[in-house]
């Protein structure tokens, strides 16, 4: 369903209200096509759809209307180029992605940054790329500044820069594909460009900071006026191959009985989503550009979750008791960055450009999927594996020495 | 041939200047459907929906309301909407309040056309064997049961009216089991033991007779005539230039609704197909923390920034009086089944809508509870000693 979107939901760069796309598959069919459906399929191929899921309005069943013929197009095998981090949170995204789209007949060619035999490609998801070359993807290595040279004479429809946080990174990737006729192109920004306030969740439009670097890239991509054109604004992700710890940071506390320190209330709120939904989201935008195009969405699951909440969910899928001691990092002269793996004040955007617009939903289940994030931890040994707590005993011995006083 | 009737403005109180970015689409629509072969009966008012994004087109004939309660914030703004529809609305109420009162802002011609519309019915909804006759007796198409607590006490609607079209319930967000997912959508797991089970089980009885049922679950609902201390308890202190004192640290979350955008969406599921049978939070676009409420409520109201105190509760033991007027954890809903299913949106941002409160009842002036500063100087006091 591609109704308009709400007006106040609209980013800066406001676009026409879209027409349904003639041909188009309902929501809920439309994300499980690739899988099921040839792409020869007569239903496809017929401009004469059923028109169950227009609008009422007459304005798109008259047959003389001619968008039929553009919209078909949408469905055909796309030629995809995913530009992809070589570290952080971040980097599993592109893995997800590939994979999803070879799954659904796309060619894909993952452009990894630095080198095929850096240290670096020794952790997930790059230790794992072969089920891409399996899957009939290419995987290269390279400077996304010489992308150019390093793909040579491909060709691309579609590009994802799921790499660059700054114009200097993103700049001759989308400079490039802008020449190389590429036309859609895909950028992962990031939900922390949110201006904070005291209203959440931070939602499409909203207003983000006159200086982070993302907020450039967006502003720059928009300019290039590619045929379509998307931002995602992506706060953590948990999933198998993923190169960040997430939930494993509470886990190790865990499964050795340590408690398991809290910057704050632990009431903060934080979105964690599985990674397959921020690769379902890009899918979708990649089989209705029309939609997706001069679009924001954050790509979040649609839950947050609280600190504490968080800690009670890995315990409860580890099986084990937890004990949480809040601390304030400022009074102990702690930085939480280095002691937490999030954010420590309210951090939550929600997906709705994404549910509007793309028809979109999320299937992130906290409680279950840690459950396999936690099998996976063990079958790797990490609950057995030698861990030093430096920061964790840092905060402990300062809030001893706290009570004693 | 049809007569068409032109987009109708659907707030009586309050003139939201209203971008229509759809307008040049519903023109030429209008015109194509002069031509269409639609049997609208000549009685029937054929209303243009607008909701933001979807294009609908409702035939909505008149139809005999009854709304239960209706005379102190909900249906008072409910009533109005109804009646400037064409339906014919009765109130059913002990009588203890005015039937009809002036809203500020309202024109004298605007209340009287409306008070001259107006029905009562006169009982004690408590007394079902009343409730059951009367109702029986006078019949009614549909019924919007606001203030009902109590599956009980809608036994006996059901049984008298037999053939009700559709009954409009207003619950509660505060059936939802509280979790540390949030927010709570309409499928999430409820709370059994919850201070509204009445609600729940309301729902559940609506469910098991069979009736076409609607139920709406607000979170917190503002505006002018809130009988609740929600913003008014924010608003008292600030005028009295007091210190604002906040449970723990204000950054729970909760969420606050304005009457007038609740009102709306009671008006738009009425013989709205897609609403039967289901449930939909009701409240505004965004959530905000305690601390920010405190501030969005000086906003709102021209007020510096407030002084926020925060402390423990587990300090204080302030026997049976309230010392904050929200529950102290987050708390909150997605209204995303409600503006996708129904085109419904809230068209009150939280400033703007706190602005309305003040400027059309609090700030005026008039007020439900007296302020009772007894809880905060026993916190202030306490704090004051803490920090000579």
């Amino acid at each position: 369903m591609a109704t308009a979107a709400v007006s106040s939901l609209l980013p800066l760069h406001s676009s026409r209200r879209t027409p349904p796309i003639a041909g188009a598959l309902p929501s809920s069919l439309a994300r499980r096509s690739f899988s099921l459906l040839p792409i020869s399929s007569p239903f496809l191929s017929s401009p004469f759809t059923s028109p169950s899921f227009y609008p009422t309005s007459k304005r798109f069943s008259s047959p003389s209307s001619n968008f039929y013929v553009k919209a078909v197009a949408q469905e055909e095998k796309k030629k995809v180029l995913v530009v992809n981090t070589n570290s952080g949170g971040h980097a599993v995204i592109g893995f997800y992605f590939a994979r999803q789209l070879l799954g659904s007949g796309h060619e894909v060619t993952v452009l990894t940054v630095g080198e095929e035999s850096s240290d670096k490609m020794k952790k997930p998801p790059f230790t794992r790329f072969s089920e891409l070359v399996s899957a009939g993807g290419r995987t290269v290595w390279g400077d996304p500044a010489e992308v150019g040279k390093i793909v040579g004479t491909a060709t691309f429809d579609v590009v994802l820069d799921n790499n660059g946080k700054d114009l200097d990174a993103v700049k001759p990737v989308a400079d490039w594909a802008k020449s190389a006729g590429v036309k859609q192109f895909l950028y992962i920004s990031s939900a922390g460009i949110y201006k904070t306030g005291d209203e959440v969740p931070h939602v499409e439009g909203d207003p983000v900071k006159d200086d982070a670097s993302h907020v450039f890239v967006e502003k720059y991509i928009a300019d290039l006026s590619f045929s379509s054109w998307a931002i995602f604004r992506p706060q953590y992700m948990t999933g198998s191959g993923n190169n960040k710890d997430c939930e494993e940071w509470f886990f190790d506390r865990i499964v050795r009985n340590r408690p398991v320190p809290i910057p704050g209330s632990g009431m903060q709120l934080t979105n964690i989503a599985h990674v397959r939904d921020l690769s379902s989201m890009l899918s979708l935008a990649v089989e209705k550009p029309l939609a997706a195009n001069g679009k924001i969405f954050n790509c979040v699951s649609d839950r947050a979750v609280t600190l504490d909440g968080m800690a009670k969910l890995c315990a409860k899928a580890a099986g084990r008791e937890l004990k949480t001691v809040h601390y304030d990092p400022k009074a102990l002269g702690i930085d939480s960055r280095k002691a937490f793996p999030f954010r420590i004040m309210h951090f939550y955007a929600e997906p709705r450009a994404a549910k509007e617009i793309l028809g979109w939903t999320s299937t992130t289940n906290l409680p279950e999927d840690l459950k396999e994030r936690f099998d996976e931890y063990v079958s790797i040994g990490r609950d057995k594996k030698q861990m030093q707590f430096d920061i964790d005993d840092k905060i402990l011995e300062s809030l001893k020495a706290m009570v004693t006083v | 041939m049809a007569k068409l009737v032109a987009v109708q403005q659907l707030q009586p109180c309050h003139h939201v200047p209203r971008v229509s970015p759809g307008s040049s689409l519903l023109h030429s629509s209008l015109s194509e459907f002069n031509g269409t072969a639609l049997n609208i009966s000549v009685q029937k008012k054929r209303k243009v929906w607008q909701p933001k994004g979807a294009l609908q087109v409702k035939a909505s004939s008149a139809k005999k309301i009854l709304i239960m309660g209706g005379t102190r914030f909900i249906g008072v703004f409910l009533s109005r909407l109804l009646v400037k529809d064409g339906h014919q609305v009765t109130l059913f109420t002990r009588g203890k309040a005015p039937i009809t009162q002036q809203l500020p802002g309202e024109s004298d011609q605007e209340y009287a056309e409306f008070s001259s519309k107006i029905l009562h019915l006169k009982g004690d909804r408590q007394d079902f064997e009343f409730v059951k006759t009367s109702l029986a007796a006078k019949g009614f198409d549909v019924v919007y049961d606001i203030n009902g607590r109590e599956g009980v006490e809608v036994e006996p609607i059901l049984d008298a009216l037999p053939k009700l079209e559709q009954f409009i319930y207003c619950s509660s967000a505060g059936v939802y089991l509280k979790s540390d997912l949030l927010p709570h959508f309409e499928a999430d797991a409820v709370d059994p033991k919850s201070r509204h089970k009445g609600k729940l089980e309301t729902e559940r009885l609506l469910d098991s007779r069979g009736v076409n049922w609607t139920s709406l679950r607000p979170v917190y609902i503002y505006g002018p005539l809130n009988y609740n201390p929600v913003e008014e308890w924010f608003f008292h202190r600030l005028k009295a230039g007091r210190p604002i004192p906040i449970p723990n640290n204000g950054v729970q979350i909760t969420q606050l609704g304005h009457v007038k955008d609740l009102a709306r969406a009671f008006v738009m599921v009425l013989g709205n197909s897609k609403a039967s049978k289901q449930v939909y939070n009701i409240s505004g676009s965004k959530y905000v923390t305690f601390d920010g409420l405190a501030r969005a409520c000086a906003k709102a109201a021209g007020f510096p920034e407030p002084e926020i105190v925060h402390y423990n509760p587990k300090e204080f033991d302030f026997g049976k009086k309230k010392a904050f007027p929200f529950r102290d954890q987050h708390f909150f809903a997605s209204i995303e089944k409600a503006t996708r299913d129904l085109g419904w949106n809230p068209e009150f941002g939280l400033i703007d809508g706190l602005a309305d409160s003040y400027n059309l009842d609090f700030g005026r002036g008039t007020y439900r509870k007296p302020a009772d500063f007894s809880t905060d100087d026993m916190i202030l006091g306490k704090s004051l000693v803490l920090q000579s």
